[in-house]
C-alpha cells in the first residue's frame, strides 16, 4: 500500500493531514541527504519522468529535475516553445504520445486550472502538478510549509501572513488550503483589485475561521509569525489593476517598518523571483529574517520526497 | 438527390393514457387522434404514462451551413425528435441571418430534400434575424425585408454581448418599423473579458476568471432603458440571477414590454458543479450559484420567467476534451429536457405552469403554433413521457456525432416513451 492517500498530486485542496504530515516528514529525510557529499539514492532508479511544461518555467523546472536525478529517475524535459503543441497538437493527444514512451511519472505545469487532473483522466501514469493557471502550486506551498516547520517548529497555531497579488496567485491558493490544513491561520493581505472578489470565500467550507484579509499590510503583519510576500507581474498595471509599481511599494511593500509589525523571529519568505523595491525591500530580501535561499533548497527536498512517495505507492500496486 | 421519403402518417390510438386537458390530466382507457380517413391506425398502450403537448425549444443551434462539421439541420430535427419537440427558434451563434438570400439557404436546408429522415416540413423552425451585418454591430441587417417573412420571430444577434449603446439605439429605432421583439444575451462584454464561469467563491478557489452578475444586469439596465425610450419589445435569453429577474419586475411596472426565458441547466446546476473542473459544464452564460439558482426558480413561480429555454449548442468532442478554460462552452439539451426537468418542475410549479412553460408559452413568444389548441382544448403534436421510468443518459441518446452534455451518464428521473407531431408516430 501506498504511504500516501492520493495517487496524484493536483493541488492541496482536500489533501489530508496526514498525507502532508508525511510528504514533510519525508522532505526532512532527503534534505538531510542534500547536505551530503553524495546526494544521490536509488529510489526511482529504472524510471522515467517527463517534466511537461507548457508555461515558462526556470525554477521549477529546474529544482524538480533536480529532484528526479537525485531520485536516480530517467528524466525528459518537454517544453510547449518547441513541442508539436505549437503544431496544433491537443493535450490529450500529446500525453497519449509521450506516454507511448512508456513513462510513469509526469510533471506538468500549464495554463489552464484542472489541467493536471485533466491529463490523469487520460493516463495511467502519475501526475503531478507544477502549477495550473491560478489555480494550485501544491509543491510550493509543501515547501512553503516545510520551511516553516523547519524554523518555527510547527504550523500548528501559526499566524501566516500572504501579502500581494492573491487573485492570480497559485501559490497563495495551495497555501490557503495546505497550511489551514496544518493549523495555521492565514492572513491575506493586497489591493482590492488583487485580491478575490468574494467574501463568499472566507465562509468556503473547511476554510471558515481560517482565513481573513485585510487591505492594510501593518494590520495583516500584525504578531505573524510568518510572511510571504508574492511576486507582482508587471502586466497587472497593463491590465489596469493597479496604477504603479510605486503606489504599490509603498502601500503592500514588505519593508522594515512592515515587517517590524510582526513576531520578533518572524520569517520572510518568497516564491521567487523577486522584484526587488517592489514586494520586498532589498536589504530584508538578505537581512536576517529571509529565508528565502532555504525556500530554494527545501523545494528540492519536497519534490524528492512527492515522487518517492508517489512512485512508491504504485509500484507497491504494480508488485 | 435523394427525395424525400414518404411521410408515414397515421391515426393514433392511445391506451391506458393520462391524457393533458388543459388544465389537468385525467385518465382515458382510450384516445384517438385523428389524422384522416383511410389512414392506418398505430395503438400503443401507455401504461399510465402523461401525454402532454410537444415542446416548443428556445435557443437552439444546428450550426449548419458554417459549421455542419459540427452539426447539421438533419442532426438538428432528429433531436427535435427525439426529445419531443414540434418545433424551435433557431438562432444560431455561427451563421448571422442578415439578409433574405440566407433566411431562403436556411429554410431550404430545414425542407431539404437531401435529409437522411423524413423530418421535412414535420417541425415548425421560426428564425432569429440579425440586426447587424454578420453580428459585427456596426451596421444595419436589412431588417425590413426579414420581416417579411413570417418564420422570423425577432431580432438578435446570435450569443454576442451587448454592443455599442449607440448602435443598439440604431438598430432598435430601425428596427422598430417592423413590430418584431428584440432578444439580448443580457453580457457587458468588457465586464465579462475573459471570464468563463460565475464570478463566486468557486471561482476564487479555483483561480478561474469569472463572470459577474453585474455583467448580466447592467447590460439588461441598458436594453430596458432602450426598451422604454424606443418603445420596443425586447426578450432576455437565458437570465442567470435574481438580480436580473428584478430588472424584469421593475420595468413591467413601467409600462415596458418585456419577456426572458431561462436556460434548463441554470435550472437544474449551480456552481459546485466547477469542482469537478469538467469541462462539460463549461456553459455560456454562466451556471451561477446556488442562491442564484434558487432565484431563477423564484421567478419561474411567481410568474416573472416567461419560458424555458434548451441553449442546444453543439461542440465538438474535440473541443470539450480539454481543461476547462480552454474548452468550447454550450450543451446539448433537447433530447434530454424533458424527463430532465419535468418532475422538479412539476413539484414546484405544477403540471399546467409547466406545460405552459415548455410548450406553450415559448411557441407564442415567437409566433408558432401552438401544440395544444386552446379553442378546441385538443393536442395537435404530443409527446408521452413515463415521469416515473429512469433514464440513463447515454451517447446514443444525442442525434449527430456530438455528445456534450453535463448529464452524459447521469441517471434521469422520468422517460419519453414515444411521440406523434406532424401525424408521424415514433416509438422511443
Amino acid at each position: 500500500m501506498s504511504a500516501l492517500q492520493i495517487k496524484h498530486l493536483f493541488g492541496l485542496q482536500g489533501v489530508s493531514k496526514s498525507d502532508i504530515r508525511t510528504i514533510l516528514d519525508n522532505a526532512k529525510q532527503f534534505r538531510e541527504i542534500l547536505e551530503r557529499p553524495v546526494k544521490k539514492v536509488p529510489s526511482l532508479r529504472g524510471m522515467t519522468v517527463v517534466n511537461l511544461f507548457f508555461e515558462n518555467s526556470t525554477r521549477t523546472r529546474t529544482s524538480f529535475e533536480l529532484a528526479e536525478k537525485r531520485l536516480s529517475a530517467d528524466t525528459v524535459n518537454f517544453a510547449s516553445s518547441n513541442s508539436s503543441v505549437k503544431k496544433g497538437e491537443t493535450l490529450v493527444d500529446t500525453l497519449r504520445n509521450i506516454e507511448s514512451m512508456k513513462i510513469d511519472i509526469v510533471v506538468v505545469r500549464h495554463k489552464g486550472t484542472g489541467v493536471p487532473k485533466f491529463l490523469a483522466e487520460h493516463s495511467d501514469a502519475i501526475i503531478v502538478n507544477a502549477g495550473d493557471g491560478a489555480h494550485e502550486h501544491p509543491t510550493q506551498s509543501l515547501l512553503d510549509m516545510l520551511t516553516v516547520e523547519e524554523k518555527l517548529g510547527t504550523l500548528e497555531g501559526k499566524k501566516v501572513a500572504i501579502v500581494g497579488d492573491i487573485r492570480h496567485s497559485r501559490v497563495a491558493r495551495s497555501n490557503i488550503w495546505g497550511m489551514t490544513t496544518m493549523g495555521a491561520h492565514v492572513t491575506l493581505c493586497g489591493p482590492s483589485t488583487l485580491v478575490p472578489r468574494n467574501t463568499e470565500l472566507l465562509q468556503y467550507k473547511e476554510l471558515a475561521g481560517s482565513v481573513s484579509w485585510e487591505t492594510d499590510v501593518y494590520k495583516a503583519v500584525e504578531d505573524a509569525d510568518a510572511v510571504i510576500a508574492l511576486r507582482l507581474q508587471k502586466e497587472r498595471m497593463d491590465d489596469a489593476l493597479l496604477p504603479s509599481m510605486r503606489e504599490y511599494r509603498n502601500f503592500f511593500g514588505i519593508t522594515e517598518k512592515v515587517l517590524s509589525e510582526a513576531k520578533d523571529k518572524v520569517i520572510l519568505m518568497h516564491p521567487g523571483p523577486i522584484n526587488r523595491g517592489v514586494e520586498l525591500d532589498s536589504d530584508i530580501a538578505d537581512g536576517e529574517h529571509s529565508v528565502i535561499l532555504d525556500q530554494v533548497t527545501n523545494g528540492v527536498a519536497v519534490r524528492m520526497a512527492v515522487l518517492y512517495l508517489l512512485a512508491g505507492g504504485r509500484a507497491n500496486e504494480n508488485a | 438527390m435523394k427525395m424525400h421519403k414518404e411521410l408515414n402518417i397515421k391515426n393514433l390510438v392511445l391506451k391506458n393514457a393520462k391524457v393533458w386537458n388543459g388544465k389537468s390530466f385525467e385518465n382515458r382507457k382510450e384516445v384517438a387522434f385523428e389524422q384522416g380517413k383511410g389512414l392506418a391506425t398505430e395503438e400503443f398502450d401507455c401504461g399510465g404514462a402523461l401525454v402532454m403537448p410537444a415542446l416548443f425549444g428556445l435557443g437552439v443551434d444546428f450550426m449548419e451551413p458554417l459549421r455542419d462539421d459540427v452539426y447539421t439541420f438533419a442532426d438538428g430535427l432528429d433531436a427535435l425528435h427525439r426529445g419531443g419537440f414540434c418545433g424551435a427558434l433557431y438562432e444560431s451563434a455561427a451563421n448571422p441571418i442578415d439578409d433574405a438570400d440566407k433566411l431562403s439557404a436556411m429554410k431550404f436546408r430545414v425542407n431539404s430534400p437531401d435529409l437522411e429522415y423524413n423530418f421535412a416540413n414535420r417541425f415548425d423552425i421560426k428564425f432569429l434575424g440579425a440586426y447587424s451585418k454578420g453580428f459585427g454591430s456596426d451596421s444595419l441587417a436589412e431588417m425590413m425585408e426579414l420581416a417579411e417573412d413570417d418564420c422570423v420571430a425577432g431580432f438578435g444577434d446570435g450569443n454576442e454581448a451587448i454592443p455599442s449603446t449607440r448602435f443598439i439605439r440604431l438598430a432598435m429605432e430601425y428596427g422598430k418599423m417592423t413590430n418584431k421583439r428584440f432578444f439580448f444575451q443580457p453580457l457587458d462584454k468588457s465586464l465579462r473579458k475573459h471570464g468563463c464561469v460565475h464570478e463566486g467563491a468557486y471561482s476564487d478557489m479555483l483561480g478561474m476568471k469569472g463572470i459577474p452578475r453585474i455583467a448580466e444586469t447592467i447590460a439588461a439596465h441598458t436594453v430596458l432603458e432602450m426598451a422604454r425610450f424606443l418603445q420596443v419589445p425586447v426578450h432576455f435569453k437565458q437570465v442567470t440571477c435574481g438580480e436580473t429577474l428584478d430588472l424584469v419586475r421593475e420595468a413591467r411596472k413601467k409600462g415596458i414590454d418585456v419577456t426572458c426565458d431561462v436556460g434548463l441547466y441554470h435550472l437544474l446546476l449551480d456552481d459546485s458543479c466547477l469542482e469537478t473542473l469538467d469541462s462539460a459544464y463549461h456553459i455560456l452564460p454562466p451556471i451561477r450559484s446556488a442562491a442564484d439558482r434558487e432565484a431563477l426558480w423564484k421567478g419561474i413561480e411567481d410568474g416573472t420567467v416567461n419560458a424555458i429555454s434548451m441553449n442546444h449548442t453543439p461542440v465538438l468532442g474535440q473541443d470539450t476534451e480539454v481543461n476547462f478554460e480552454d474548452s468550447v462552452p454550450g450543451a446539448l439539451s433537447l433530447e434530454i429536457a424533458l424527463p430532465a426537468i419535468w418532475k422538479e418542475l412539476c413539484a414546484r410549479v405544477g403540471e399546467a405552469r409547466a406545460i405552459e412553460l415548455l410548450s406553450l408559452a415559448p411557441a407564442k413568444l415567437v409566433g408558432a403554433k401552438s401544440a395544444f389548441d386552446e379553442n378546441t382544448q385538443k393536442m395537435s403534436n404530443i409527446v408521452i413521457l413515463d415521469p416515473n421510468k429512469p433514464h440513463e443518459v447515454s451517447k446514443k441518446d444525442f442525434a449527430g456525432h456530438v455528445s456534450n452534455s453535463p448529464l452524459l451518464g447521469k441517471t434521469l428521473p422520468s422517460s419519453i416513451l414515444a411521440t406523434f407531431v406532424s401525424g408521424v408516430w415514433t416509438k422511443l
